[in-house]
């Protein structure tokens, strides 16, 4: 399959998913391994905003705890608090730099540790309005194309149109009410994720590949599951994972 | 987005709930920067908001009792479902949905109310609830007001877990969304056999008690170097394997 192929089977598989009860964290996870697929990066993350407006990470290609921590940094500093703030997309930002990190020398050291050497930001924007980042990492030295770009702002503005058209919420549909609703979704998630690892004796990191695994084939929601795991109700049995899915 | 001095004073002003209160700010003027006529705060016990801890006078507190009375309510339904609920004409909701609520509601004057749970993912705290006695919306700029004085409160109350007198040291909110300290509260939970809220209370109470960050706290759990027993008792001790 040709990339431009791939970006339009995503974007047709992205439309028909947008219906009105769909998986919102479901949905960005996928989005941001797709994204690493398309892009030849090796991680990414989807940050939004909170009420204090700093970015709170909200999905990410890859769950293991060390790299939500990664992500989490960035509340404060980093590209993606760049991107934020001026609306331009932050590109082929070298690690290895000082230079090219200067600002955020505490993340970039965390990130070298995790063993990337080029990160990304691209906006999510809405209109005139940025919501937040997509944060991309790559192991290599890697400088995107400009059809890379143009492929990852799709991505973005995807994931940006997710977030803002879920309708949790009763007669409010103001953006600051759906990107808190869909940042408490990721506590919820985070919640259950600790409920079952102790429960049933699964490591931490594998915990939310082992959910996904159960919620798809059911079609349950992720965070109804992440639910039924903290009111006690849930009765199935979560088996480790077998083959996570990696692009 | 730029945050007023009003509100900047009142978020200040918050965590420092002097004397009795569990909260602090001056919930009159509260009200008066959100465009509404009453604000009330009520913290969850046994499944409901049935504490009032802090409001402006007269028909607020008012609105509260009501609740705790009947039974039902919108606040009722934000802290159990943990969404925000918005009724911008009492005269135009739904009857079946409190049928008991809605008709006192009207007799104590009220013409619009918007619950704000006061939660972190599951774990929740109470309900912040502003009224209207004229039925209109909360506009784009009220409602994110009022969801960021929601945040504040909810990081204020998490903070307090029972020793508020002497948190001088400040938690930043930051770790109030940071994975491992919810990944911690889930195993805490499972480990001693307590709801989410008190799994909550016990990493953050555990965090003062040693003197460090709640997000170190959290990962010590998540690492598995800090674990927390059941005593069977109704209380919990943790215990680690210091490296």
């Amino acid at each position: 399959m040709t990339s431009q192929q791939r970006v339009l089977n995503i974007l047709v598989e992205a439309v028909d998913t947008l219906t009105d009860d769909f998986d919102l964290i479901e949905f960005l996870h996928r989005l941001s391994l797709r994204c690493v697929e398309l892009l030849d990066v090796d991680a990414v993350g989807l940050m939004i905003v909170d009420q204090h407006d700093e970015l709170q990470l909200i999905a990410a290609s890859d769950e293991k705890t060390h790299l939500l921590e990664l992500f989490a940094l960035q509340h404060a500093q980093g590209p993606c608090v760049r991107c934020y703030h001026s609306g331009q997309a932050q590109l082929n930002i070298s690690l290895t730099t000082s230079a090219a990190t200067a600002g955020f020398g505490p993340f970039a050291a965390r990130a070298r540790k995790a063993g990337f050497t080029t990160t990304h930001a691209l906006p999510m924007k809405l209109r005139h309005q940025v919501v937040g980042a997509v944060n991309l990492f790559s192991t290599k030295i890697n400088r995107l194309s400009a059809s890379d770009i143009q492929i990852g702002q799709a991505l973005a503005d995807l994931a940006t149109i997710a977030i803002l058209q879920q309708r949790t919420i009763e007669h409010s549909h103001t953006e600051k009410a759906q990107l808190q609703s869909a940042l408490s979704s990721r506590v919820v998630i985070e919640q259950a994720k600790g409920i079952l690892s102790e429960r049933q004796g699964l490591g931490l990191d594998e915990t939310f590949d082992s959910m996904r695994a159960y919620a798809r084939p059911r079609h349950l929601r992720l965070t109804e599951l992440a639910q039924q795991v903290i009111d006690n109700t849930f009765e199935g049995n979560i088996a480790p994972a077998e083959i996570p899915e990696r692009p | 987005m730029d945050m007023s001095a009003t509100l900047a004073r009142i978020l200040r002003d918050l965590p420092d709930g002097s004397g009795a209160a569990l909260l602090g700010g001056d919930p009159v003027r509260c009200a008066r920067l959100l465009g509404v006529d009453g604000i009330a705060v009520s913290l969850g016990t046994d499944g409901a908001p049935t504490e009032l801890v802090w409001s402006t006078p007269g028909q607020s507190a008012a609105l509260e009792d009501l609740q705790c009375t009947l039974g039902e309510g919108p606040g009722f339904d934000a802290y159990r479902h943990r969404t925000l609920i918005a009724i911008p004409d009492l005269q135009q909701a739904a009857t079946h949905r409190w049928p008991a609520f809605l008709p006192e509601a009207g007799e104590l004057g009220l013409g619009a109310l918007f619950c704000f749970p006061l939660h972190l993912g599951a774990v929740s705290l109470g309900v912040l609830t502003v009224q209207r006695t004229n039925p209109s919306t909360l506009d784009p700029v009220q409602t994110n007001d009022a969801l960021i004085l929601a945040a504040a409160m909810t990081a204020a109350l998490i903070r307090d877990s029972g020793q508020r007198a002497s948190f001088a040291r400040a938690e930043p909110h930051t770790s109030l969304h940071r994975a491992a300290v919810h990944q911690a509260t889930g195993m805490i939970s499972v480990q001693a056999n307590v709801s989410l809220t008190e799994a909550m209370a016990l990493l953050r109470a555990h965090a003062y008690r040693t003197e460090r960050p709640l997000l170190t706290a959290a990962e010590d759990v998540v690492s598995r170097r800090l674990h927390f027993r059941d005593n069977r008792d109704g209380t919990a001790t943790p215990s680690g394997n210091k490296d």
